[in-house]
């Protein structure tokens, strides 16, 4: 059991750069997407001057929208990533050996 | 007797390209569609550079104004309200993706995508500056010196001026780019357009000097669903293993019935122009883009060889399995039909597109008033937008109740092109003409300037019910 390392790579893992993309480019993706739709609907101007921002130019408000978007959509995409991993099925106490 | 090996680099680089990519050296190539994509990449990067600098009626051509939230293309202009005609021009874009992807494969990714296009032409910089593919490899190789530095860093320098100046006009497709380019000469950018420039240029510098054929593999959702789209009869880009089999080197000009070999002469040059470094001999493979660069520098050695030509080519799987093949066939005719559909209802929309845009909101506060002569009064607040290119004067008129009488102003109102005006008006009526306590009256407005130019709109009338 000793013989096989910790970080021995799982089969199934993808690598790390190839995970970050995951969560950063389908995000990227949706949010584009939803930076296009909720701003023909809605005039950040306008939004601005409810929200309390007055002085928020469209362009501004088109930018963090947009960034707002990304990092909601990264957390979605996120947690899939995490949660589709497998539950670890024995504790590291217990010395039960599967492999 | 090579495939083993290729088989095991493959399981080798699903493992390790993210982690640690062996950087891929395409050897330059010429050939017809070598020059077809050449001939795409120029127009296609002439159009997105040249574009926004050409002027329309006063207007640059092109802008999608998003600070004043308008879209001009040529002499037409889209307000938000006009979503609609850009989600049709979406779906047309997606058949039309659909139709050539079932026709020949991946058309998009080897000659339109902005991934490829941008990586050719960063590819160009780097052997201009760099050198071939074998030079590029041997500095790569050889000592850190002065001189590696000095070519790194103007092969660098040159992509990055290059990334900014995508950047630029990136941004200036969304701000006028007059205005925008005389700004960045006086170094007077606002922070939001500074950033975007920053922030496409160094997308572009990434993806087209860095990330390359690694965007095609794992970050492209297009490349993953593509061979969906895929059947029997759709023209690929294939190896011909019956004719090529078994490969070998021989002497220029040898038959290959006397060596006792198949045509391929196992060169090893379609791998070496690979731009995503696969061997196109491995069978079809979801990295291949389709960019036809193994076809032309094949057809050459070919030439050489004094062989046929195509063996490599674009055919089908049909056709290599000895069948007959269709190119056109139902589900193309299919994809045409769906396609001359939605454009030409595309078509039909833009035609009789109607630049205004009426909302006739009623006082919410009070549901009618009676005038001291005894008649009824609604309040209407209307909210007329001109989406022509030209300034408009309208005239009103409601119908629909006999006798109702406008108080407001009826003629002569004169909107801005791109302006939107609040018009305070006042119906009035004698209730007798009053059948419910809720008629509905209908509002024409009209151009004075332009003839066809006019709306109805409906609304309600409300009113206490005589007896």
């Amino acid at each position: 059991m000793s013989t096989l390392p910790a970080s021995a790579p799982d089969k199934n893992q993808l690598p790390v750069l190839q995970q970050i993309v995951s969560v950063m480019w389908p995000s990227f993706l949706t949010a584009s997407l939803a930076t296009i739709i909720f701003f023909t609907l809605f005039d950040p101007a306008e939004l601005g001057m409810i929200g309390g921002f007055p002085d928020l130019t469209r362009m501004g408000g088109y930018t963090i929208g947009f960034f707002c978007f990304w990092l909601l959509t990264s957390i979605s995409c996120a947690l899939t990533c995490y949660f589709r991993r497998p539950m670890n099925r024995r504790t590291p106490d217990t010395h039960s050996n599967e492999a | 007797m090579s495939q083993p090996a290729a088989n095991k680099n493959d399981a080798s680089i699903e493992q390790e390209l993210y982690k640690k990519r062996e950087k891929i050296y395409p050897r330059e190539v010429h050939g017809i569609f070598a020059a077809l994509r050449l001939l795409a990449m120029g127009a296609l990067l002439g159009i997105y550079y040249g574009l926004p600098w050409i002027n329309w009626d006063g207007h640059q051509a092109v802008l999608f104004d998003l600070p004043a939230r308008k879209f001009h293309i040529f002499g037409l202009t889209f307000w938000p309200q006009d979503f609609f005609y850009l989600s049709m021009l979406l779906i047309i874009a997606a058949i039309a993706l659909f139709m050539f992807t079932a026709l020949a494969g991946r058309l998009w990714c080897g000659y339109a995508c902005p991934q490829t296009v941008w990586t050719e032409i960063y590819m160009w910089i780097e052997q201009k500056i760099e050198g071939g593919s074998k030079k590029q490899k041997k500095r790569d190789k050889g000592p850190r010196d002065a001189s590696y530095f000095v070519v790194k860093g103007t092969k660098h320098g040159a992509w990055l001026l290059f990334s900014l100046w995508t950047g630029f006009t990136f941004v200036g497709y969304f701000t006028p780019i007059q205005e925008l380019w005389t700004s960045f000469l006086s170094w007077n950018l606002g922070p939001w357009e500074t950033f975007w420039i920053f922030f496409y240029g160094f997308a572009t510098y990434g993806n087209a000097g860095f990330m390359r054929e690694q965007v095609c593999i794992y970050m492209c959702p297009y490349a993953r669903f593509q061979s969906a789209m895929f059947d029997h009869d759709t023209l690929v880009i294939s190896y011909d293993e019956k004719r090529g089999n078994p490969r070998g080197s021989r002497k220029r000009g040898t038959p290959s019935a006397n060596v006792g070999l198949g045509d391929c002469i196992d060169c090893g040059l379609c791998v070496q122009v690979c731009p995503v470094g696969i061997d196109i001999r491995d069978g079809l493979q979801y990295q291949c883009i389709g960019c036809a660069a193994c076809i032309d520098v094949c057809d050459d050695v070919m030439d050489k060889m004094g062989y046929p030509r195509g063996l490599v080519k674009y055919t089908t799987e049909n056709s290599l399995q000895g069948k007959p093949t269709k190119i056109i066939r139902p589900r193309i005719w299919v994809y045409i039909s769906i396609l001359s559909i939605v454009s030409a209802g595309l078509m039909y929309g833009l035609l009789t597109r109607i630049p205004l845009e009426v909302d006739i909101i009623r006082d919410r506060n009070v549901l009618y008033t009676e005038t001291d002569m005894g008649l009824v009064q609604n309040v209407y607040n209307l909210k007329l937008i001109n989406m022509d290119a030209q300034p408009q004067r309208f005239r009103l008129s409601v119908s629909g109740l006999e006798g109702l009488q406008v108080i407001g102003q009826t003629e002569g109102i004169e909107i801005d092109s791109g302006a939107v005006i609040d018009l305070p008006l006042r119906i009035e009526i004698d209730p007798i003409a009053l059948k419910s306590t809720s008629s509905e009256i209908m509002f024409h407005i009209e151009s004075e300037i332009t003839p066809d130019l006019s709306i109805d709109e409906h609304a309600r009338f409300l009113g206490p019910v005589s007896r």
